[in-house]
């Protein structure tokens, strides 16, 4: 059905980055490598990948290699997946196409089943002590790097730092795939299980809400500095200058506003070691750029009422308990035995927390070592700017630390590669989501539950092929609850700020750093995401209604549409268009 | 002893007892000397209908019998020309190969001696109907080795019925009884014609799991001026009242579990609440019969196992397939 294929012609290039031909061998992977498109892509289905929605720099598309390349491939082969090899990539540009990678062979499909049926008991038994260990390696490795003063580093030293880093980088996300996939399969036959006992699926994400993560943690210390700052009386120093200007304002400020930046220090000692985007060496972490932090106290300075955690928190945890009583009381003395294993089962190996958990661990701090390690390269090097290097592909960053290339010789090729990354940034908006063949449904439990490949989803976007006009937008109902306000479409975490109280949220989708808006938002509405994605986990937390798996929101709203978000449905109206 | 009357309450454990008066009265006799509460009545034995053959007529010998017979049951029950339920009962009715329940005709609130005699020979031509000729083909069974015995027995004044099954229709699970019920009598329920209450009971510690009201938009009740049962329009009060207290609810799945354990299998069972019933007694019985749907044992929980299933394409939890309170039991076999 021609309807059913988006043509790939008009990615299909052999071209990179200007400047750069990718060697034989340049990036590792376990089964497919991260390449640039090519006609036969087009019997596939590939879908654009929202974790990125600026684009990636050259230094940037490690993640590709060390993510997807190497961590979903290696864990899908460790436990093993059996109906999946891991995540494949294209790059389009600077932005990446995700593509699971299908094991075609029913035969080999058995064999792995088996495989995964042996691995599974063992991995839930051992699931806390093994993620403490994780956890303690990767602060362990962490710890290690902020040991390092890399201002005063010399350069010889900065390429075997370069590599340590990069192998902290990849050896983080093996680690997050070898955790997701196994606590993701156990979710969904827990999912299986609530199913077969005639469980409401609404009532499965309440049973496991309410656990403490290192996010929330984060969030609550940013109440908490909204409140220190509004007892000293810093309310006008905030209300009269932006993000980017407060900083400074707040030292020149000097009295009341050093004590306050004194215990922002402190807080950032504690959670600065985050990025506002997940996993991409181009960003800063909080505590090299506090404004997405001083933006965020801004705007809760501005609203009326403090966000109450715990009055929060307790909701969430009485919501738990009576869905849980709720459906027991429903179910006979035996079914109740099966119910109360599983669910000992799926909290014990709380997939739902751990997608919150982990990004504190993982995805928002794993790439600041080769951040550092790169930013020093080029100050020892002599760059023109301070970022030179996050231009540069790893052979050529590798060549720079060691001496056999100078960073001069780069730099018409840097500025070139700027110009090339602004270009495709101004060009993401009108990017097919969805690239090739597309599929009635898909089988990767990541694509599913993360990304939000839903059958919905997959219709949604073969109807819009035949262009029809949309007024209607429809997704999965993420977080219940219905709410209408103006839209605010945004592409990248770092507009959060230009949020307002009580707009609806429309974006590609949100990671962990986009939380503390939804204290002030109305709705949420995302084109990617499934029911575990982090707008559909941090919509429950906070009581926002949220749809996700949309496909088209970004596309088919605009900023200023007057929109209905209904929570419940999974439906977006727009009621009045701002055209 | 008579030759072509058999009272339910006199019929013996005997061996060749559904030969004589057919498997469904044959239970019923059965579940009454298990101390079960049924209707009092008499069956027409398939003797009598050997006797008539296939004229339609019933001969005098017979007919003798029956009026005696329906003026004795008068008595039993107080009552000038009782309301009756006339029920086919087929000799090898529900042998395994082929259920037959459904093929044959029944009728309700039958009163006086001429309209029950009547009714009988309705039963026995009804053998010959389009309906039950077709299905005596398809399971290749002729009707000389299936004579027709016929159940005259008291039409308990209804304030409620309805089914009860002592495993789940739709998921085969074993652990409840499901229960169906709606106001008066339990043909529209068993037609599928009216959505009735639906409750379920865990059968291990009688908990209500869930009692779901259902809006009940038919009523099957006793017309006494065409002295029968019919469908009307559900009166309005009871429209969206819910049919069964916690007691009623306790002595039905209290029966159907009896049956299961008095057959050891799966059963289904047709009960009616008399208007004149107190708390404590008993529900009446007045039809009960084997389960030939397969049942699922409760599992115990697996990851691995739940994992494949769910988690890599094997089935969709929560996919296509309607959650099972929306799917409605009806039995396509009822009479």
């Amino acid at each position: 059905m021609a309807d059913s294929v988006v043509p790939v012609d008009e990615f299909v290039t052999d071209e990179w980055y200007p400047g750069f031909r990718p060697a034989y061998g340049h990036a590792p992977f376990v089964v497919e490598p991260f390449g640039t498109f090519s006609k036969e892509d087009e019997s596939r289905f590939w879908f654009l990948d929202f974790h990125w929605s600026r684009g990636l720099t050259p230094l940037g598309l490690l993640w590709n290699e060390d993510g997807y390349g190497w961590g979903t491939q290696f864990a899908a082969e460790l436990m093993p997946l059996p109906t999946g090899r891991g995540v494949a990539q294209r790059i389009a540009g600077t932005h990446t196409y995700a593509a699971s990678i299908p094991v075609n062979s029913p035969q080999e499909v058995q064999r792995r089943m088996d495989r995964m049926r042996r691995y599974l008991p063992g991995f839930l038994h051992d699931f806390e002590s093994t993620w403490a260990r994780h956890v303690a390696e990767l602060d362990e490795g962490f710890q290690y790097f902020r040991g390092i003063d890399f201002r005063s580093v010399p350069l010889e030293r900065l390429a075997p730092l370069l590599r340590e880093a990069r192998a902290y980088h990849r050896r983080a996300f093996e680690i997050h795939f070898a955790m997701m996939y196994p606590l993701l399969a156990n979710f969904r036959g827990f999912c299986g299980v609530c199913s077969e006992l005639g469980i409401d699926s609404d009532e499965i994400g309440k049973f496991l809400q309410g656990y403490d993560t290192k996010i929330a943690e984060t969030d609550r210390e940013l109440w908490r500095l909204t409140r220190a700052a509004r007892s000293a009386g810093l309310e006008t120093v905030f209300a009269a200058h932006d993000p980017e200007r407060l900083n400074a304002e707040l030292i020149a400020a000097g009295g009341a506003a050093s004590g306050w930046l004194a215990q922002l220090t402190d807080f950032l000692d504690v959670y600065g070691f985050r990025t506002e985007g997940t996993a991409d060496v181009a960003l800063p972490s909080w505590r090299e750029d506090p404004t997405p932090v001083l933006g965020t106290i801004k705007t809760f300075l501005a609203g009326e009422h403090d966000f109450d955690f715990d009055a929060a928190a307790k909701a969430l945890h009485d919501e738990r308990e009576d869905a849980i009583d709720r459906a027991r009381s429903q179910l006979t003395l035996r079914e109740q035995r099966i119910f109360d294993a599983a669910l000992a089962s799926v909290r014990a190996a709380n997939f739902r927390w751990w997608q919150d958990d982990h990004n504190f661990h993982i995805d928002l701090r794993a790439a600041l070592p080769l951040r550092w390690a790169a930013l020093a390269v080029a100050e020892r090097a002599g760059a023109q700017r301070p970022d030179d290097t996050l231009f540069l592909f790893w052979p050529e960053l590798m060549a720079v630390a060691t001496r056999q290339g100078s960073i001069a010789g780069f730099a018409s090729i840097i500025e070139a590669r700027r110009q090339y990354f602004e270009y495709w940034h101004e060009r993401r908006g009108s990017m097919p989501r969805v690239l090739g063949t597309i599929p009635e449904f898909v089988d990767d439990p990541i694509m599913v539950e993360i990304f939000g490949l839903t059958r919905d989803y997959l219709a949604v976007t073969r109807a819009a092929r035949s262009g029809a006009v949309v007024h209607r937008v429809t997704g999965i109902g993420a977080a219940k609850g219905t709410a209408r306000g103006t839209a605010r479409v945004l592409r990248d975490a770092d507009e959060l700020y230009r949020v307002l109280p009580g707009e609806v949220l429309v974006c590609e989708s949100i990671s962990p750093n986009w939380t503390p808006a939804f204290a002030r938002i109305a709705a949420c509405v995302c084109d990617g995401g499934g029911m575990m994605s982090h707008a559909a986990i941090v919509g429950r937390e906070y009581g926002v209604p949220t749809v996700t798996a949309c496909a088209l929101a970004t596309a088919v709203i605009a900023d200023g549409d007057v929109l209905e978000v209904d929570g419940d449905r999974g439906v977006v109206t727009v009621l009045r268009s701002a055209s | 002893m008579s030759r072509f009357v058999l009272w339910l309450d006199n019929a013996g454990d005997t061996e060749d007892l559904p030969a004589r008066i057919g498997p469904k009265l044959a239970r019923l006799a059965e579940l009454r000397s298990a101390g079960l509460t049924v209707p009092e009545g008499f069956a027409v034995t398939a003797d009598a209908h050997r006797l008539a053959g296939k004229s339609a007529s019933m001969p005098e010998e017979v007919r003798s019998e029956v009026v005696a017979a329906y003026e004795e049951l008068a008595v039993r029950c107080l009552r000038m020309n009782p309301p009756t339920a006339v029920r086919s009962s087929a000799v090898g009715e529900d042998s395994a190969d082929a259920s037959f329940a459904g093929a044959f005709e029944s009728y309700l609130g039958v009163r006086g001696p001429d309209r029950v005699i009547t009714a009988i020979q309705h039963c026995w031509a009804s053998m010959f109907t389009p309906r039950a000729t077709a299905h005596l083909l398809r399971h290749g069974r002729d009707h000389r080795d299936m004579p027709m015995a016929v159940g005259v027995l008291e039409l308990v004044a209804a304030r409620s019925s309805g089914v009860g099954f002592s495993a789940h229709p739709v998921t085969g699970r074993t652990d409840r009884v499901v229960i169906e019920a709606n106001w008066g009598f339990g043909e529209a329920v068993v037609q599928g014609h009216v959505t009735p209450d639906h409750v379920e009971v865990d059968k291990d510690d009688g908990r209500v799991l869930r009692y779901d009201v259902a809006t009940k938009q038919v009523l099957s009740a006793f017309d006494p001026e065409a002295a029968e049962v019919r469908e009307m329009p559900m009166p309005r009060q009871l429209r969206d009242r819910r049919v069964l207290d916690a007691e009623e609810i306790e002595r039905i799945a209290e029966a159907v579990c009896r049956i299961e354990r008095h057959y050891g299998a799966q059963v289904d069972v047709e009960w009616v609440i008399d208007r004149g019933r107190r708390s404590g007694e008993p529900v009446t019985i007045v039809q009960a019969r084997p389960i030939t749907t397969p049942t699922v044992e409760s599992g115990a929980w697996d990851p691995a196992e739940y994992a494949a299933r769910y988690a890599f394409g094997e089935q969709r939890a929560f996919g296509e397939q309607r959650a099972f309170g929306e799917q409605r039991a009806v039995r396509p076999d009822h009479p």
